[in-house]
């Protein structure tokens, strides 16, 4: 029997998803479990699984297409057999503009009943509704039975487009500033992961007060003791031990002493959060995802270092699952690998604080009166003025500082 | 309404209330119908009045439909208040022509000079493994014919309150009974009331779907919206009591709040009460606030069966009501 490909609901709260690529062409014989699409959701961009073996038949979904949970996007098919005739077939909420199209061309997906019809099918109630909110109805996605629209698909779109209006990059104030006249290269819509950064980040810096705070550690001790841990941990966990690993297990071990750096500014709350969900920002291709080490408090510098591995293994391959990039209490950003030697985050929200990380660099200092060459490194904490006061802050940096140049305290 | 007690009586105990404090009430009341008297009828529902009101006003009838008819039609022009009593409603063929032909229509062609004050009883419905000749519901004959009213109740209070009514009404009714309701206990106050024809009740109250029942159907459909509610669906059922004239207010607001309506009947669907429903719905203001096709549950196409199985399987229950229910609750939710 033909087996439905449909868009599954990976999260919770997930309504729709952007669909990136096909894997397998149509007609490509397929395994249960293989890798067949990709779907960018909100949150990260995730490959789903072949539901069945057979051939891939029925290829519906292209890229940019922005489509419901649930819809029905492709078949496997065994041999011999042929694609069901189209019932409640799902059509695409808009296509989103490709780079080499026009943009703002939304499209209704060709080929579907209500297309060939040029009638959409809609209840009496959600067409009156969509007059009055001044909904098109050919737009709006059906959920009944052949697309039919129903009331609160009406009530749905209303409400996200509600939400798109002012978008991020065109607050009401801004200025209409005419765009250059210049050769387009590309145009890349500001979509799914992209989207949610640039919203949550807009948030961020223009709702919580940034204090920024800068110190310099000697690194001395840590370089020492990855170089003789470094070893037996990779033995045993099969992932090398690297500085960010011992960043976040220091990290982890001194925030609970400061629960400001560790909180959430919640209506009109401070939470302070029991336990150290820590949030390592990491570059995936052109995007940011922030994988998170779960009650980090509690583990050791190998199981830290294993889970990191591992979480920044999967993030690059994209197959994280949306709960293992949410919910992060605190969160370091480390951009030494590429030689910065200094820089301040954005908080990510609704975290209080973030680390910046800079490059260890062999830097001439004074000690003792002596002149001295010594690995250094930058930490700048950016820290959320409604909760955290400039003294809470450098009390936290301090000890961090302390616990890096000593880390056998924390053993 | 008055003389609330906590009293509960049957059904078929609140018809025959209806009739005893009638014929006490108004001495040109008189019943007619076959076995009514000695043996008090075929469900019993006369039972004991012919000791009480004797053989003049509980009057036995040959075997013959068109004949309790044509006397009954004759005694209420002369300004009598007939009940008859056809002892299953599929009997009612035989009667068809006296009730459609004349009964109906004199007080249309007489200019309103003449009136019949007729009420004919009659049990309808399947469930008592009776087969086709004593199951049917054919209740929307009548209702497509200008001239009659009709009533079919769906607890013991309304029984009873609506056969006052009826009685006391000066055009023939057909007064649907329905033989599984029988048994059926509810309280019914002791003294007389009425409810008047062409008005709804609004059996149950909720916001996700309107079900439209009547006679057993009410009691089918209260018990599915219990079911349904524990699924978070909340079911508002309405009984429109009187099919003719029909309450269309009651119905249409109802829908307007929810949105989704279903339509319950016994009798097989083409052109049944339940069609009658849909469209006023359909034709009303209520159309822009359809959320999902007007759906009918009905009979099957079929004569009923006798086979117990069979017959249940052929007109809704309560399952079919939840199933319906559910489905066009959560239809584009």
């Amino acid at each position: 029997m033909a087996t439905e490909v449909i868009v599954p609901k990976v999260d919770m709260v997930m309504e729709t998803a952007t669909f990136v690529e096909w894997l397998k062409p149509e007609g490509a014989p397929v395994e249960k479990g293989e890798p067949l699409f990709v779907i960018m959701t909100d949150k990260a961009s995730i490959e789903i699984e072949s539901p069945a073996s057979g051939i891939l038949a029925g290829v519906r979904a292209k890229p940019n297409d922005v489509l419901p949970v649930t819809a029905v996007i492709a078949y496997i098919l065994e041999p011999g057999e042929a694609i069901p005739t189209q019932r409640d077939v799902h059509q695409a909420v808009s296509r989103l503009p490709a780079s080499e199209g026009k943009p703002g061309d939304v499209a209704r997906e060709a080929g579907t009943p209500a297309a060939d019809s040029g009638k959409v099918r809609a209840t009496p109630v959600a067409r009156r509704l969509a007059a009055e909110l001044g909904v098109d109805l050919a737009s709006v996605p059906g959920s009944g039975p052949r697309g039919r629209v129903h009331r609160d698909d009406v009530l749905l779109f209303a409400r996200q487009r509600e939400d798109t209006r002012p978008s991020v990059t065109q607050k009401p104030s801004a200025p209409d500033v005419p765009l250059p006249q210049a050769r387009q290269r590309e145009v890349i819509p500001l979509a799914g992961a992209r989207k949610i950064i640039a919203a949550r980040m807009v948030h961020s810096a223009f709702t919580a007060p940034h204090i920024t705070l800068s110190l310099s550690v000697d690194m001395t001790e840590v370089v020492r003791l990855r170089e003789r841990v470094s070893e037996s941990i990779e033995r045993r966990t099969g992932k090398p031990l690297s500085f960010t690993a011992i960043l976040a297990r220091v990290v982890a071990a001194v925030l609970p002493d400061h629960p400001y750096l560790n909180a959430s500014l919640k209506d009109d709350a401070i939470i302070l959060w029991g336990d150290v969900h820590l949030g390592i920002a990491t570059s995936v291709e052109d995007y940011l995802i922030v994988p998170v080490i779960r009650e980090a408090q509690r583990k050791n510098l190998a199981q830290i270092a294993a889970e990191l591995g591992d979480l920044l293994e999967r993030g690059r391959a994209r197959r994280l699952t949306p709960n293992e990039m949410t919910g992060s209490t605190f969160t370091i950003s480390n951009l030494g690998m590429f030689g910065i030697e200094s820089f301040t985050a954005i908080i990510n929200p609704p975290e209080s604080a973030i680390l910046a990380v800079g490059k260890i660099m062999d830097t001439v200092v004074s000690l003792k009166g002596a002149v001295v060459v010594r690995p250094m490194m930058n930490l700048t904490l950016s820290a959320d003025h409604r909760v955290v006061d400039g003294a809470t802050g450098a009390r936290f940096l301090a000890d961090l500082k302390a616990a890096l140049e000593n880390p056998y305290v924390l053993v | 309404m008055s003389g609330v007690s906590g009293r509960e009586i049957t059904y078929l105990e609140a018809v025959r209330e209806a009739l005893i404090q009638e014929m006490r009430r108004d001495p040109e009341v008189f019943l007619l119908g076959e076995d009514i008297g000695v043996y008090g009828g075929a469900f019993g529902v006369t039972r004991g009045l012919l000791e009480e009101f004797g053989p003049e006003r509980v009057r036995e009838t040959p075997i013959s439909e068109a004949a309790i008819a044509g006397a009954a039609i004759g005694a209420a022009l002369m300004g009598m208040r007939p009940v008859m009593e056809i002892m299953f409603m599929d009997f009612i063929t035989i009667a068809m022509n006296q009730l459609v032909n004349q009964a109906a229509k004199m007080r249309f062609m007489f200019g309103g000079k003449a009136s019949i004050p007729l009420v004919c009883r009659t049990p309808a419905g399947s469930g008592t493994g009776a087969a086709a000749q004593h199951c049917q519901s054919l209740e929307a004959w009548f209702v497509h014919v200008p001239g009659l009213k009709v009533v079919a109740p769906s607890t013991p209070y309304d029984a009873k309150g609506l056969l006052i009514s009826s009685i006391r009404d000066n055009n023939p009714v057909i007064f649907v009974e329905h033989k599984l309701l029988y048994r059926d206990r509810g309280p019914v106050p002791e003294d007389s009331y009425t409810i008047p024809l062409g008005l709804a009740d609004v059996k149950r109250e909720g916001r996700d779907l309107t079900i439209v029942a009547y006679s057993v159907m009410v009691q089918r459909a209260l018990e599915a919206a219990e079911r349904l509610a524990r699924e978070g669906i909340e079911a508002e059922v309405i009984d429109p009591r009187t099919l003719r004239p029909l309450d269309r207010e009651t119905i249409v607001r109802s829908v307007c709040k929810t949105s989704r309506v279903l339509v319950v009947q016994e009798a097989p669907a083409a052109c049944g009460v339940g069609a009658e429903l849909a469209a006023t719905v359909v034709e009303s203001e209520a159309f822009d606030y359809l959320d999902a096709p007007v759906r009918r549950l009905t009979g099957r196409d079929v004569p009923i069966p006798y086979n117990r199985t069979l017959e249940r399987a052929a007109v809704p229950q309560v399952e079919d009501i939840v199933a319906a229910g559910r489905q066009l609750a959560r239809e584009g939710r």
